[in-house]
């Protein structure tokens, strides 16, 4: 039997309910950066089709505006001549485009099988109830600190890995965690 | 060309065909989910597995070009392995709720099933859901259940490369994949229902159809959409008397496998039926009357004003909601036998309805177009019915400049023209009025005498559409009784002057059409290129039931011989 929550049928003609697959709003419209134009623009070059180029535009929006919001993903399928179901699809695919805003530090607890063998799965939590009891992928009051956790980031070798936005942390465990939250401080 | 052996059997192929076409020509039906014939090639749901001589591994079917020699197992021990195999993976996440589902009787997923899966299932644990996405609304037009859906993509493709609007999209992967739409966005194009066609299960459902009928119950009728000018092919599906959808009938030639929104919602319409007995003015009161009676009246108000007023004096409105047949035996009837010179028709210009068909005759850049919200101007103008210009007698009478002596309505809602009230009032002023309607408007209000007529469901005939294509259409329900058809009161009315056999059918008028009009020498009734495609029994797997094996195999090799991709 299919069940769950039954949205009456009714509801329409208005909008598909915002559920976890939604994209979030930011509010406002976005635009890229005089620079980041730029870039895009020599990206197009790069590329045979410019539905070729989404995934590195889609990049320059993540840096640009922090996170993918719904506002981001026409703005790109307007650069792309795309349509926007199309790049929301792309952007659901990959798990490294954030479809809420982080912390300043997106912390990326590795789980998979060196570091779960490390012992990454307590340093995770522990590391959550540090910062005061976040949940998997919450950002911290002061929007510093965004925790979630990882496939292989190819650094078993120095398990438990971590990844704070693009840099690499090797070995973190619960006694040097104190110093790795420092540290990024 | 290529030759393919598939099961034994020989068969020749375009080299532009595919395996799983090759294996259709052969006569075997391999089961399949994402394939469409008008849809691009994704290999998505691995349902159409064969084994191929000189492939190591077991091939989607849909996916491999044919090569000449190709020798094709499609029903092999291995292909029918794997077939089943992913007959199983698909129903581990199937609610396997048949009979709560609207899609039941028409979804290729429980035909699949029966054909090519597993008689158990060796899985018992609950099925993925997703709530707020199973029965919901994605669209005016379309109900969405996620729960079912099997990730083939066709719907998403019909919007991307058929609409051209790209509404849909998959959202997450993996098991966790559902189709909708961009945040804030509704699943709503002019064809948005045609993705509830090509779904193959019951993820998408029309709002309107949804829980109406079970499909197995419904009874099907070769018909014409008369939205417009284009005439797309469509079935009428019907129980008890009762209109309940219209599906597009395949025809490569017009609609292919699509018709528009605005036209497929027009199918309920058909039931009403306001008048149900022939009514007439007596003083200033309005009674029911018989047809013996309503006739009589028309005839005597006809002669009269003949005798003193000369023909002259009538004014005959035919209409290009009519059907050719019906159009000729009004202008037969009075322009021919009573020498009236005013028996004219107006079409309205609707909204711009557009089908998408890169190869039919008559495309402006791969669409057919349609500007007239009626279906048989051309048909009307054949048959002698003259078009209303600015000098005609009905544009005179609208103007106030021509009041007739008659005014005989062959269809009250003959143009938008038929409500508008200065129309009516200035209509009013003539002698005699008499209209043949089926739903009630400001014409059949002021009318002497209303004749109850059958809509389209209850009628046959042919339309000439927009690209002068004669299409005929057939009765889906025999109108209730007393109501005629606008053929029957025509047969009726014109044997009071002895000019018309009250026996005759549509076919019986089709043969003077024959004699009488160049357009139609040469057409047959009978043939594919005016009866159309067959009704198919589930729009899903219209593609199986369009063309039968010899029929594909000649359409693809007339393909390849015009260089066109089949
Ligand atoms: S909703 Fe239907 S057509 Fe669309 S992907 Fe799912 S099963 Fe296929
Ligand atoms: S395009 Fe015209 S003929 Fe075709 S379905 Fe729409 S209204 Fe009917
Ligand atoms: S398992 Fe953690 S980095 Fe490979
Ligand atoms: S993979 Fe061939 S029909 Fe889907």
């Amino acid at each position: 039997m299919s069940g769950g929550a039954n949205v009456p049928v009714d509801s329409l003609p208005g909008q598909p309910p915002v559920g976890e697959h939604g994209a979030l709003s930011c509010g406002k419209d976005v635009k890229f950066s005089e620079e980041a134009l730029a870039e895009f623009e020599k990206l197009l070059t790069r590329y045979p089709t410019k539905q070729a180029a989404l995934l590195p535009s889609l990049w320059i929006a993540q840096r640009e505006f922090g996170w993918i919001s719904r506002e981001a993903v026409d703005y790109v399928a307007g650069l792309l001549s795309l349509s926007p179901a199309f790049v929301w699809g792309v952007v659901t695919f990959y798990t490294m485009y954030n479809r809420a805003p982080v912390g300043k530090h997106l912390i990326q607890f590795c789980t998979s099988i060196s570091c779960h063998l490390n012992g990454a799965e307590e340093v995770y939590h522990e590391c959550r109830k540090k910062l005061g009891g976040l949940k998997p992928g919450e950002t911290t009051p002061d929007g510093k600190f965004t925790v979630i956790e990882v496939e292989c980031l190819a650094q078993c070798d120095k398990a438990p890995a971590v990844m704070v936005n693009g840099d690499d942390h090797a070995v973190i465990t619960k006694d040097n965690l104190d110093k790795f939250l420092e540290s990024l401080k | 060309m290529a030759k393919v052996t598939v099961d034994g059997r020989e068969v020749v192929v375009p080299d532009n065909g595919n395996v799983l076409e090759a294996c259709r020509i052969a006569g075997v039906d391999v089961p399949h989910f994402c394939y469409h014939p008008r849809l691009s090639i994704v290999g998505q749901c691995r349902m159409c597995m064969v084994e191929i001589e000189g492939m190591p591994k077991i091939q989607a079917s849909c996916t491999v070009p044919v090569r000449d020699g190709m020798v094709v197992s499609a029903s092999s021990e291995k292909a029918l392995a794997a077939r089943n195999a992913t007959m199983e993976f698909l129903l581990i996440n199937h609610p396997l709720d048949c009979p709560i589902c609207d899609q039941a009787g028409e979804c290729k997923l429980q035909d699949n099933a029966f054909a090519a899966g597993l008689p158990v299932s060796r899985t018992s644990e609950p099925r993925r859901q997703y709530p707020g996405y199973d029965r919901t609304g994605i669209g005016p037009h379309v109900i969405a259940d996620m729960t079912r859906c099997i990730q083939c993509t066709r719907c998403i493709r019909f919007c991307a490369e058929i609409a051209g609007t790209g509404e849909l999209t998959f959202i997450e992967r993996g098991g966790h994949t559902i189709v909708w739409t961009h945040e804030g966005k509704v699943l709503d194009n002019e064809w948005s229902a045609c993705t509830a066609d090509v779904c193959p299960v019951g993820a998408l459902t029309t709002k309107d159809f949804r829980f109406r009928k079970r499909v197995w119950w419904l009874d099907k009728a070769r018909s014409v959409c008369t939205g417009c000018e284009i005439g797309c092919n469509i079935s009428i599906e019907h129980r008890d008397r009762q209109v309940f959808r219209f599906l597009p009938r395949p025809n490569p030639d017009v609609n292919d496998y699509w018709m528009c929104d605005y036209g497929r919602f027009r199918a309920e319409e058909l039931n009403a039926q306001d008048f149900t007995r022939p009514v007439v003015k007596d003083g200033g009161s309005t009674k029911e009357t018989n047809w013996g009676d309503a006739l009589e009246r028309i005839q005597k108000a006809v002669d009269e004003a003949i005798k003193a007023k000369g023909a002259a004096s009538i004014l005959v409105i035919g209409s290009a909601n009519l059907s050719t047949e019906e159009n000729y035996l009004l202008n037969s009837l009075f322009r021919t036998r009573l020498g009236v010179p005013n028996v004219e028709f107006v079409v309205d210009n609707g909204a711009l309805r557009r089908i998408k068909n890169p190869k039919a005759e008559g495309n402006q850049e791969g669409w057919l177009k349609g500007l007239e919200s009626a279906p048989n101007s051309r048909g009307a103008v054949a048959a002698g019915v003259t078009r209303a210009l600015s000098d005609s007698a009905l544009e005179k009478l609208s103007s106030g400049k021509f009041t007739p002596a008659v005014l005989y309505v062959a269809d009250a809602a003959f143009a938008k023209k038929a409500s508008d009230p200065a129309f009516v009032q200035a209509a009013r002023k003539a002698g005699f009025v008499a209209v043949h309607a089926r739903t009630k408007n400001a014409l059949t209000e002021v009318a002497d005498v209303v004749l109850p007529v059958a809509s389209l469901s209850g009628k046959e005939g042919t339309f000439v559409n927009s690209q002068r294509r004669i299409q005929a259409f057939s009765i889906a329900i025999v109108p209730p009784p007393v109501v005629r058809t606008d053929m029957e009161v025509l047969l009726h009315l014109g044997k009071r002057w002895g000019v018309f056999d009250t026996r005759w059918t549509a076919g019986d008028v089709f043969e003077l059409l024959k004699k009488e009009i160049p357009l139609y020498a040469d057409a047959e009734r009978e043939s594919r290129a005016v009866a159309g495609y067959p009704a198919v029994i589930s729009p899903a797997s219209a593609y199986d039931s369009i063309f039968s094996p010899e029929e594909a195999e000649a359409k693809l090799i007339a393909a390849a011989a015009e260089g066109r991709n089949g």
